[in-house]
C-alpha cells in the first residue's frame, strides 16, 4: 500500500507552510510544494492514497475529509485544488485509490517562517491524524 | 445616455485585472480598456541587498516564468562581475529556457486557453474549462498534462527545483549536468514532438470555425520586438534585438538589449499599474509593439530547427508581410513549443553542457548591469545599479505583459466594438460576450503579477457604467 502525502503552501509566509511542518507516516512518500498544479495529477496514478495537507483560515479544528466530487463551476486558474487533481488523476492516469484532504487551521500569513504557537499545535494534531489513517 | 462596462477580474490569466466599456449617448461602444488593478513593487523591495541574491529574490515575482526572471537577473549579474560565463553554464541556462518555454506555453495553450477553442466561445462557463474537456478529448488534455510535466521535469533536472530553480546566479550556474539526466530527458522527446504534432494538426483544423474571432479579437497593425540570434534566427536567450512593423519591413535591427533605454521608453496610464513600454522615435503610443510568441515569430526569418522550420514557414502565410491577428499567437505558442523541444533535443548532444567548468568567478567590476532574455510572454529586461559594496541601489524590470499592455487594449477594444449584442434595453451582457473578452486577452496569456508585480487571483467582474459612473450593470465571475 503505498501513500503519497502532498504537503501544499508557502513556508516563508509562516502558518502557510504549516503542511510542510506536519510528520508523515513511516513508508509514506511526501511531496512538498507551493500550490497545486495540474501535473501532480500523473504522479498521484501511481500510490494506492493520496493525502493533501493545507492550511485553511477558514478551519475551526483540524479536519481530515474524502475528496470524492468534483466541485461544480471549476475554472481552473494557474493554481488548482485537490478535488480537481484528483478528478484529472482519475480520469486520465487512471489513479483508483483514495484520496481525502487534512486541512489545518492557521492565522498568521504574514512574511517570515515559522508557526505561530497556535498553528504549532494543531501540526501536531494534523501529524497524529495523518497517522492515524487506515489504508 | 452614454454607459460603461466594467468586467472585473478577469479570470484564466495570472494576475489581478478588469475590464471597463464606455458605452456612448448612441449606446455603441465608444472605447474599452483593460486595467490592471494590483501592485506588489518589487523593485523597491530589492534595494539595500547584495546584486548576488537577485536571481533568488527576482525569481519570486512569478511561479510560472521564474526560470526568466532568474536567467535576465543571472545576466545582469555577469554585466556587474564583467566575466563572460563558461560554454556549460550558457547551454544549461539556454536548456532551462527552452524548457520554461515549453512548460508556460503548455499551461497557457492546453490548460488555459484550449477550453475556449475545443468547446467553443458560447458554451457554458461552468463546462468551459480543462475539466469540460475531460468528456470531449481526455487524450488532448493528457497530453497537455505530460508536456508541461516535460518541461518542469527538465527545470527540475538542471535547477533542482521546478518552481524557482536558484541554480543561476552572477557567474554562471552551480550545478553539472550529467549524462544520467541527458538519458532522463531524450526519452520524453519522441512523446513532446508527437503531442505538438497533433495539437498544431488540431489547431490548425480548428481555425477556420473562429474566423470571426481570428479577424476581430485583436487584429491591428503594431510594431513587433524580439531577440534573434546574429542570423536574424529565433533566438531565446542572448542575441540582439530586432524591430518590424505590420507589414514585416525592419524598423529596426541590431541593437543592443544592454542599451534597451536608450530606444525604448515607458509611458504610465493612469487607469492601471501597468507601465507601457514603447520605441522612443516612433513616441507614444504610436510607437506601441507587441512581444512574445507572435513577435517572436514575426521578427524572426527562421526557426533554425527542422520541424518548426516548416511550421513557421507556413505560419508566415498567415499574414501579408506580418501576422497581425493576436488569435495567432496560439499557433505561434506551439511552433515555440515543437521547436524548444528540437533545441533540447539538439542540446543533449552538445558535450558542452556536460562541462564542469561552470563558474566564472570574478569581484565586482561594474555600477551597473542589464541582462535581457526570452521570457515566454516576451521580451525581459533586468536593469540593476548597486554602490561599491554591491548592494543593490535601484533596479528596473521592463516586462514582457507591459510591452503588450498597449496592445491587450486595443484586443479589448477591438473585440468590444465587435461583439457586444443589444436588445431592446441597449447593451446587454453574456456570457459568450464576457468570454470573448477574456480571450482576447487570453491571447497574450499576460502575467499580471510579474508585471506590476502583484499579488491575487483572477475572478472576473463586469461593471455597466453611466457617464458620471453611477454602476448601471455589474457580472461577476468567480475563479
Amino acid at each position: 500500500m503505498r501513500t503519497l502525502v502532498i504537503a501544499i503552501g508557502n513556508p516563508l509566509r509562516r502558518d502557510d507552510g504549516v503542511a510542510h511542518h506536519v510528520l508523515i507516516p513511516p513508508g509514506a512518500d511526501r511531496r512538498s510544494v507551493l500550490q497545486l498544479t495540474p501535473e501532480i495529477a500523473e504522479e498521484i496514478a501511481g500510490f494506492d492514497s493520496v493525502v493533501f495537507l493545507d492550511g485553511d483560515v477558514t478551519a475551526k479544528e483540524v479536519r481530515i475529509e474524502s475528496v470524492d466530487s468534483l466541485p461544480s463551476a471549476s475554472t481552473l486558474t494557474h493554481v488548482a485544488r485537490p478535488a480537481e487533481i484528483v478528478a484529472l488523476a482519475r480520469a486520465l492516469f487512471g489513479f483508483t485509490g483514495r484520496a481525502c484532504t487534512c486541512r489545518i487551521p492557521v492565522s498568521d500569513l504574514s512574511e517570515g517562517e515559522g508557526l505561530s504557537p497556535r498553528t504549532e499545535t494543531f501540526a501536531r494534531q494534523a501529524s497524529r491524524a495523518v497517522a492515524g489513517l487506515r489504508p | 445616455m452614454s454607459r460603461r462596462i466594467v468586467i472585473q477580474p478577469v479570470t484564466r490569466i495570472e494576475g489581478h485585472a478588469k475590464i471597463s466599456i464606455q458605452l456612448d449617448d448612441a449606446g455603441q461602444v465608444q472605447s474599452a480598456r483593460f486595467h490592471v488593478t494590483e501592485f506588489r513593487g518589487f523593485e523597491k523591495l530589492c534595494e539595500g541587498r547584495p546584486f548576488q541574491e537577485m536571481p533568488g529574490l527576482m525569481s519570486r515575482v512569478c511561479g510560472i516564468c521564474p526560470v526568466s526572471h532568474v536567467l535576465a537577473s543571472s545576466k545582469a549579474g555577469d554585466m556587474l562581475l564583467g566575466v563572460e560565463i563558461p560554454a556549460a553554464a550558457e547551454k544549461q541556462r539556454r536548456l532551462v529556457n527552452y524548457a520554461q518555454v515549453l512548460q508556460s506555453h503548455a499551461l497557457s495553450f492546453f490548460h488555459l486557453s484550449s477550453p475556449d477553442l475545443l468547446l467553443g466561445m458560447d458554451s457554458p462557463p461552468e463546462k468551459r474549462n480543462i475539466f469540460g474537456l475531460l468528456d470531449r478529448d481526455p487524450d488532448f488534455l493528457r497530453r497537455g498534462i505530460r508536456l508541461r510535466q516535460f518541461g518542469q521535469r527538465v527545470i527540475e533536472l538542471v535547477g533542482g527545483k521546478k518552481i524557482h530553480p536558484g541554480w543561476s546566479g552572477p557567474g554562471g550556474v552551480h550545478r553539472q549536468f550529467t549524462t544520467a539526466q541527458r538519458d532522463e530527458v531524450l526519452q520524453w522527446i519522441p512523446e513532446a514532438v508527437g503531442s505538438l504534432s497533433m495539437a498544431l494538426d488540431r489547431l490548425k483544423g480548428l481555425l477556420d470555425s473562429f474566423h470571426t474571432e481570428v479577424e476581430h479579437m485583436g487584429n491591428f497593425p503594431s510594431l513587433f520586438l524580439a531577440t534573434v540570434n546574429l542570423d536574424g534566427g529565433l533566438e531565446y536567450y542572448d542575441g540582439l534585438i530586432r524591430i518590424v512593423d505590420a507589414a514585416g519591413n525592419t524598423i529596426a535591427d541590431s541593437l543592443d538589449p544592454k542599451r534597451y533605454h536608450t530606444y525604448l521608453a515607458e509611458a504610465s496610464e493612469s487607469d492601471s499599474f501597468v507601465k507601457t513600454p514603447f520605441y522612443q522615435p516612433f513616441g507614444y503610443p504610436q510607437g506601441h509593439y507587441r512581444v512574445g510568441p507572435l513577435a517572436r515569430l514575426n521578427v524572426a526569418k527562421f526557426a533554425g530547427t527542422a520541424r518548426a522550420d516548416r511550421e513557421l514557414r507556413e505560419f508566415k502565410q498567415r499574414g501579408e508581410g506580418g501576422v497581425c491577428q493576436s488569435f495567432h499567437y496560439h499557433l505561434a505558442r506551439l511552433i515555440e513549443m515543437l521547436h524548444c523541444t528540437e533545441r533540447i533535443e539538439e542540446l543533449m548532444a552538445d558535450a558542452d553542457l556536460f562541462s564542469e567548468h561552470i563558474q566564472a568567478k570574478a569581484s565586482l567590476n561594474r555600477r551597473e548591469g542589464i541582462g535581457s532574455c526570452e521570457a515566454p510572454r516576451g521580451t525581459l529586461f533586468h536593469h540593476y545599479w548597486v554602490d561599491a559594496n554591491g548592494l543593490m541601489t535601484r533596479a528596473n524590470l521592463l516586462i514582457a505583459t507591459g510591452q503588450n499592455n498597449h496592445a491587450m487594449n486595443q484586443s479589448v477594444d477591438q473585440t468590444a466594438k465587435h461583439f457586444l449584442k443589444f436588445g431592446s434595453d441597449g447593451a446587454a451582457l453574456d456570457q459568450g460576450f464576457l468570454n470573448r473578452l477574456e480571450a482576447a486577452i487570453r491571447c497574450y496569456d499576460p502575467c499580471l503579477s510579474c508585471s506590476t508585480h502583484a499579488l491575487g487571483q483572477m475572478p472576473l467582474e463586469v461593471e455597466l457604467l453611466a457617464p458620471g459612473g453611477a454602476v448601471l450593470q455589474r457580472m461577476t465571475r468567480e475563479p
